[in-house]
């Protein structure tokens, strides 16, 4: 046995550890599974928790797409549409996100959003597109969630978290009313009304309302609600008054409110209010609502007379504004100096707050303002209130002129105001009365003034004479149109041609008188000459001051008074030429060269040189003359030629190029021309005063 | 080792020969490195079940998301939907397209699936020999290994889909999860069919020495 060799051991290398075997792609699936599983779980944690909300139907949402949205971000879809167990509600199962959970407790609010289209507006337009989706609402508080939820018709009107104050309103019927009916302060909304519903007791109408903040603040215990639904009509003694609050409230009605007197209290959660008929009724309000009562001063008037219209309710007025009313008219007996007689004892309600007290002043401290008032002249005294129906007022007003009166703070039951007399022209002014005096108006005898007025003014007009007027106007017209077309008016300018005719041969007389021999007689006559001219000139002035009268006449008056006037101012220049003087002149000249030439003859007779010198000594003085005389033609053509400016501008105003005109300036040219001619002598005269006398 | 004798082809092994798997030159049995290509040369490649399987598992879980989760997320002005894979078949079929709709779900289902079952076949019956004929398994490698790529077109679809229509507002067509992990998939099942070393369907014919 020993030979048997032992079995060879087999070697075989050792078997390689489990993880050394192992591949490195083992490593992939572990960590793709890791991944797959991390995305798992990242997945299902962040997913949102289902809810349930019940609706009455479900009209256009859809499983899977319809989104919850929570102040327009969408916060969850739609898992689920399906029904409860007795199929009278859809249950809509939607998944929501996990971190607004926590704040659905029980005022979360869901409600399917639709377009909707009223008159308030269109809303909900986005979801025409996108489809509906399903809106929900809740405040920022974390509850205990709920999982459940019932969903609402409409749109809730106030969302919770959403500042204001809810309050209810009373009305007396709704019909005016509808959800979402605007409420106004002074013409701004300020809130909304929810749907009307009946009263429990079903007398009246019960309306939810929203007034959003900070508007709140403004509502007090005093305020007042009135309904402004739809439009009224009023027709009164300010005239036909028509009151439409808004479009939307025309619709769907609206309610309005305001503060109208100081010292209201701050109101609560569901305070409840009247809704008024009108402002009117609203305002009145104030004075018969009996919580309002406490505050209430109680005074008593006496009054003598009759105070028949004045009847309990009616107003107290201060300065024109209502601060209450009479609460009660009393008969009562007094003894005044042995004597019984009655008296009237007017009750009235005074609302301090009216006057502007408020809360800060108590009853006493508002009665110790009354007494200081009185002393001051307040007094209390009937008024008239309306004409038609006689209806009375009391009225406190502040006199200046009164005699010092107390509030008798001791009688009973009230305190009395002191009264003055009534400025009532006439106690008894009813409509009758009115209407009496009206007829009383001498309505007919007014007419017939009337009609007779009418007579004489047609009487008057259908006149003979008067209807013969316009015939004798134009009769006037043509005659004055007849004297301007005249021939004598015409010839007029043909007769100033005429005397400036004359003239200018008297001017080519005196230049041909420089080529005659001259004298000193000679001379001494056309000294003589000269200062005849010179006193022409003088007159010229007057011819223009004619001429510029003529002109403002002609400006002012009448066509045939301004012929008047310029057939005058010819006139008067024709005269002027026509003068003495002028006509003289020449003869005179005439008569002066003839002894100029007689004197030359003579001398040629005689020879008698000896007295040459002595001439000659006669000349120089005489030449003298004849420069003064010369000095003084230049200034007279001056004259003239303005003379000629100023009818020239006359004529010019005058306008038409007439035949008169036309001859008018023809002549005033003449007389320039004359002036020119005056100016060449008194030139040359100037130049060569020896040539006058010795021809050369 | 009578090679004659036995019934089946004869393989390289049993003829003492071990080829590269590179340029396919053939080397006597023991050569290391190929001598014309350099690459590594081994009769049988090690791990290579072990590649397989890890590869395969790897596809497997990732085809596990790709079908939960959304392949496309569509937004448009009016809706917003994601659609996964087998419910964008339904959604093609619903609309008559059934060609479309058959082609999605051969590719996206049906191949990978069937991959999956092939090669866990596949890689089993190398260690548990079947006796079933190794050509048909050849055959079977041959086509898993051809068809795995078409998977793709899913992908390809999503991905020209939500770069093309992006209009903002309009339509938006984004890839969701789903393609991202249908992709990997894809790949991985690739891979694992890639290293299978298909010899190894020979060996079972005959035992290892």
């Amino acid at each position: 046995m020993n030979d048997v060799t032992p079995p060879e051991p087999e070697i075989r290398p050792a078997r390689p550890a489990f993880w050394q075997r192992l591949s490195v792609v083992w490593l992939v699936p572990v960590l793709a599974l890791a991944i797959s599983l991390g995305v798992a779980w990242q997945n299902y944690s962040h997913r949102g928790r289902l809810v349930e909300i019940s609706f009455a139907n479900a009209t256009g949402v859809v499983a899977g797409s319809t989104a919850i949205k929570f102040r327009d971000v969408t916060v969850g879809t739609v898992e689920k549409v399906g029904f409860s167990g007795d199929l009278s509600r859809v249950i809509i199962t939607a998944r929501i996100d996990r971190d607004v959970i926590p704040f659905l407790d029980e005022d979360a609010r869901f409600w399917v959003v639709r377009p909707q289209v009223s008159v308030r507006g269109i809303s909900g337009l986005d979801t025409v597109l996108s489809g509906v989706f399903i809106e929900g609402s809740w405040n920022s508080q974390r509850g205990t969630a709920r999982r459940s939820f019932t969903g609402q018709d409409e749109p809730p009107l106030v969302r919770p978290g959403q500042p204001g104050t809810q309050i209810e309103l009373h009305a007396r019927d709704g019909n005016k009313l509808a959800a979402g009916a605007p409420i106004l302060h002074k013409g701004v909304k300020v809130g909304y009304i929810e749907e009307p519903r009946l009263s429990p007791s079903g007398d009246g109408v019960v309306v939810q309302a929203f007034i959003e903040g900070p508007h709140d603040r403004r509502i007090t215990s005093a305020t007042r609600f009135w309904d402004t639904s739809g439009f009224s009509v009023s027709l009164g003694t300010a005239g036909v008054t028509l009151n439409m609050s808004s479009l939307a409230s025309l619709v769907e009605g609206g309610v309005s409110f305001d503060t109208l007197i100081s010292g209201g209290d701050p109101i609560t959660q569901g305070q409840v209010f009247d809704i008024y008929e009108d402002e009117a009724a609203a305002r009145e309000s104030l004075f018969n609502d009996a919580t309002a009562a406490p505050d209430d001063l109680h005074l008593s008037v006496l009054f003598d007379g009759s105070v028949s219209g004045l009847t309990p309710g009616a107003d107290v007025r201060f300065r024109g504004v209502r601060i209450g009313e009479v609460s009660d008219l009393i008969a009562q007996v007094e003894e005044v100096d042995g004597r019984r007689r009655i008296r009237l004892l007017v009750n009235l309600t005074i609302k301090p707050s009216r006057l502007g007290f408020g809360d800060d002043l108590s009853a006493e401290g508002v009665m110790t303002l009354l007494q200081d008032y009185v002393a001051r002249g307040l007094r209390a005294r009937l008024a008239t209130s309306s004409i038609l129906t006689g209806a009375l007022i009391v009225e406190l007003v502040e006199l200046t002129e009164y005699t010092p009166a107390t509030i008798d703070m001791e009688a009973k039951p009230y305190p009395v105001l002191p009264a003055t007399e009534a400025e009532l022209s006439d106690f008894d002014a009813t409509a009758e009365g009115v209407f009496e005096r009206i007829n009383a108006l001498p309505v007919e005898e007014l007419l017939s003034s009337a009609i007779s007025l009418m007579d004489s003014l047609e009487r008057l007009a259908n006149d003979q004479a008067l209807q013969e007027t316009p015939r004798t106007m134009n009769a006037l017209l043509d005659e004055a149109r007849a004297l301007i077309g005249s021939a004598d008016t015409q010839a007029v300018p043909g007769e100033v041609r005429a005397a400036i005719g004359d003239l200018r041969k008297i001017t080519d007389e005196l230049e041909q008188a420089r080529t005659v021999a001259k004298l000193n007689d000679a001379i001494d006559s056309a000294a003589s000459a000269a200062a005849n001219i010179d006193t022409a000139a003088a007159d010229l002035p007057e011819i223009t001051e004619q001429v510029k009268a003529l002109g403002d006449k002609a400006n002012s008056l009448a066509v045939e008074e301004l012929v008047d006037a310029a057939t005058r101012a010819l006139a008067s220049i024709d005269a002027l030429i026509g003068t003495e003087d002028a006509r003289q002149l020449p003869p005179a000249l005439t008569g002066a060269l003839n002894q100029v030439r007689g004197f030359l003859a003579e001398l040629r007779e005689g020879g008698a040189i000896g007295n040459v010198n002595s001439a000659l000594a006669s000349a120089e003085a005489a030449a003298d003359a004849v420069e003064n005389a010369a000095a003084s033609l230049p200034a007279l053509s001056e004259r003239l030629s303005r003379v000629v400016a100023e009818a020239e501008a006359l004529l010019g105003s005058y306008g038409e190029r007439s035949r008169f005109n036309a001859e008018t300036l023809a002549t005033f040219r003449d007389i320039q021309s004359a002036a020119n001619a005056i100016r060449t002598l008194a030139r040359t005269l100037e130049r060569d005063p020896n040539s006058i006398l010795f021809g050369k | 080792m009578e090679i004659a004798g036995k019934p089946g082809p004869l393989t390289a092994r049993a003829a003492g020969l071990v080829a590269c798997r590179r340029c396919g030159r053939v080397h006597p049995g023991g050569a290391q490195i190929c001598q014309r290509c350099g690459g590594p040369i081994s009769s049988r490649e090690i791990k290579s079940l072990q590649r397989v399987w890890a590869w395969l598992f790897a596809g497997m879980i990732l085809y596990i998301p790709a079908n939960i989760y959304p392949m496309l997320l569509t937004s448009t002005l009016v809706s917003k939907r994601e659609s996964t894979i087998i419910g964008g078949v339904i959604d093609l079929a619903h609309h008559g397209s059934y060609g479309v709709a058959l082609i999605v779900f051969v590719a996206s289902v049906m191949i990978p699936i069937g991959k999956f079952i092939a090669i866990s076949y596949l890689a089993l019956s190398v260690q548990w020999p079947i006796r079933q004929h190794s050509h048909l398994r050849h055959r079977l490698y041959e086509v898993t290994d051809f068809i795995g790529r078409w998977s793709m077109i899913d992908v390809f679809v999503v991905a020209i889909l939500s770069s093309l229509v992006q209009l903002d507002t309009v339509a938006t067509i984004n890839p969701g999860i789903a393609a991202v992990s249908f992709a990997l998939s894809v790949a991985f099942t690739m891979l694992s069919a890639q290293s299978f070393d298909s010899r190894t369907i020979w060996d079972s014919d005959r035992p290892a020495e």
